[in-house]
């Protein structure tokens, strides 16, 4: 008889949680190891939404994945922001903090005061790149006093000096700043398809193994748009069949990694989620070991 | 970090962004790898995915601005607002606070002048629905009948604002409401150049718009600016009756509590 797939919670799978799920996420018991918020969601001093968060974390273990910190930044971490963020991981004592291995933050033309993109923009893979998002993800977990988990992105531009790849950089971030990976594989896909690789679901398992399987803290996957010119990380529909493929493979390497269905636009009914969420579930690969006696 | 190969890079990124916000298209600009044609298109996602959050956030913070405007005009104005003044911070929920000025200085929206003041109405509610949760402090109420006024302070909830307009804001706020606007009553009280004043407070979640007279207002004012309550009741002046206002301040929960002794930051 064949076993049954494993909970998303024995999994350590997890869903984002957005408005139109609330009451039902808060109301229901849903098989799910964890929820995930944008942190930035949730900076404000009181109000609904802050209720709602802590509401969440009674019945819930909550990931803060930021998307505005700017790791990348050469004028360094806004100190108004890594407040708020402590702040709010004091309050909420979430299960992991994650933020994006981009820039957002940069000077004005006027060449004095700093703007935010409110984006999140590449970086370029170079040695003094590489230095400046060593020195603000340091900065940050001495604040927070905890690991943050880097997140590789989706990038429709990068620059003719990058001297390393992608997966070097991070690699190099996670062994000099001691912070872990957060892999979104659909960002791998993204780019594998911009970057017209022969064989993207190839392309993508090699940097899947390229990275040790202990610096992997999370996985994140979602849907993407491609109109056949450009591939877009919209997360606005189902995961693609070649981003399961690479999650599988993904598994195989890594073992258990808590991974996370994302779905920000153009948000399904809760029922649809949750199918994704189970087909994470159900990738655990046939013959390993229980989720549960997996590692941590 | 002092580094030359550091300030290269924040060069670089200040390029980037500059381009990202359209004031540069030209790919060896930013020493891009890709091709003019596929540069052009990377930075067009970054374009719109600013516009499009340019938008979505002002929706959520100008909902009387954007009913006033119509989807298409709210959405052109938001994207021109998301370039002329760029967010200062990664949380996009306290990006906006410049929109009203901002309208008052565009010429192609003088057709409406009460734009502005709308614009302030529904920043200083946005605004209030993100501030501390906070509870009656009921016993330091005792204080107003045991204390010399001199040393006491009326302080008001987080988020308690007040605005004196020109024209009928609370009208026009009142009439996008319901799910069809009823706005007989807003456009006669702008033919009529209709000033009103309102107070911002929250009730439970929403910060609701209660109507207030003068006197209130600067009674009011002075209490967000921390003047001391016998002060605050001087400037009032003799029309403003403090036993009714205490009434509604604590009907409508506008009162957080009352304070004695030496004034410290937290009474501002």
């Amino acid at each position: 008889m064949k076993p049954l797939p494993p909970t998303c919670a024995a999994a350590a799978v997890g869903i984002g949680l957005r408005q139109p799920h609330y009451e039902q996420v808060l109301e229901q018991d849903v098989d799910l190891a964890f929820v995930e918020v944008h942190s930035e969601n949730f900076f404000q001093q009181g109000g609904a939404a802050l209720a709602v968060l802590r509401r969440a974390r009674e019945r819930y273990a909550v990931s803060l994945h930021g998307v505005g910190l700017g790791l990348g930044s050469a004028v360094g971490i806004d100190a108004w922001h890594l407040e708020r963020l402590a702040a709010l991981v004091q309050a909420i004592e979430p299960v992991r903090v994650s933020d994006h291995a981009c820039f957002a933050r940069a000077l004005r033309p006027d060449g004095v005061t700093v703007m935010h993109a409110n984006d999140l923009l590449p970086v370029a893979f170079t040695p003094a790149s590489l230095d400046i998002m060593v020195r603000n993800v340091q900065q940050v977990q001495e604040r927070l006093r905890r690991t943050l988990l880097v997140e590789n992105l989706s990038a429709y531009v990068s620059f003719a000096d990058d001297c390393m790849g992608e997966a070097e950089f991070l690699a190099n971030l996670c062994r000099r700043s001691g912070c872990r990976l957060l892999l979104d594989v659909n960002n791998l896909m993204v780019n594998a398809l911009n970057a017209r690789a022969g064989d993207p679901v190839a392309h993508c398992a090699a940097i899947v193994d390229s990275f040790e399987a202990a610096l992997v803290g999370e996985i994140h996957l979602a849907g993407f748009a491609d109109d056949g010119d450009i591939a877009i990380d919209d997360h606005a529909s189902r995961v693609r069949p070649a981003v399961w493929q690479v999650y599988r493979h993904a598994l195989r390497r890594f073992g258990r990694v808590p991974t996370l269905i994302e779905w920000d636009n153009d948000v399904p009914a809760l029922e649809v989620l949750l199918s994704e969420a189970r087909q994470a579930a159900a990738c655990w690969p046939a013959g390993a070991p229980s989720p549960d006696a997996a590692r941590p | 970090m002092t580094d030359p190969a550091i300030t290269l890079e924040a060069t670089r990124q200040q390029v980037l962004l500059a381009a990202v916000r359209g004031r540069s298209a030209n790919a060896a600009d930013v020493g891009l790898a890709e091709a003019d044609e596929r540069a052009h298109a990377g930075l067009q996602i970054y374009r719109s995915n600013g516009s499009a959050l340019a938008e979505r956030a002002l929706a959520a913070a100008f909902p009387t601005v954007q009913a006033l405007l119509g989807a298409e005009d709210f959405k052109r104005m938001a994207g021109a607002h998301w370039n002329d003044v760029p967010a200062e911070r990664g949380d996009i929920g306290v990006w906006g606070g410049g929109l009203p000025r901002w309208l008052a200085e565009q010429p192609a929206l003088a057709q409406w002048p009460y734009l502005a003041d709308c614009a302030q109405l529904d920043w200083l509610r946005h605004v209030c629905e993100r501030a501390a949760d906070a509870e009656l402090d009921a016993p330091s109420l005792a204080k107003l009948a045991s204390t010399d006024p001199d040393t006491l302070w009326l302080v008001l909830k987080p988020g308690v604002a007040v605005l004196a307009s020109a024209w009928p804001v609370a009208s026009i706020f009142e009439a996008h409401q319901g799910a069809t606007p009823n706005l007989d009553t807003a456009r006669e009280a702008i033919e009529q150049r209709r000033g009103e004043v309102v107070l911002v407070a929250r009730s439970g979640w929403r910060a609701l718009v209660h109507r207030i007279d003068l006197p209130t207002l600067e009674w009011t004012s002075h209490l967000l600016a921390g003047t001391r309550l016998s002060q605050a009741l001087d400037c009032a002046g003799p029309a403003f009756d403090l036993p009714a206002w205490l009434a509604r301040a604590l009907r409508d929960e506008w009162l957080h509590g009352v304070r004695d002794g030496v004034r410290d930051a937290n009474d501002a």
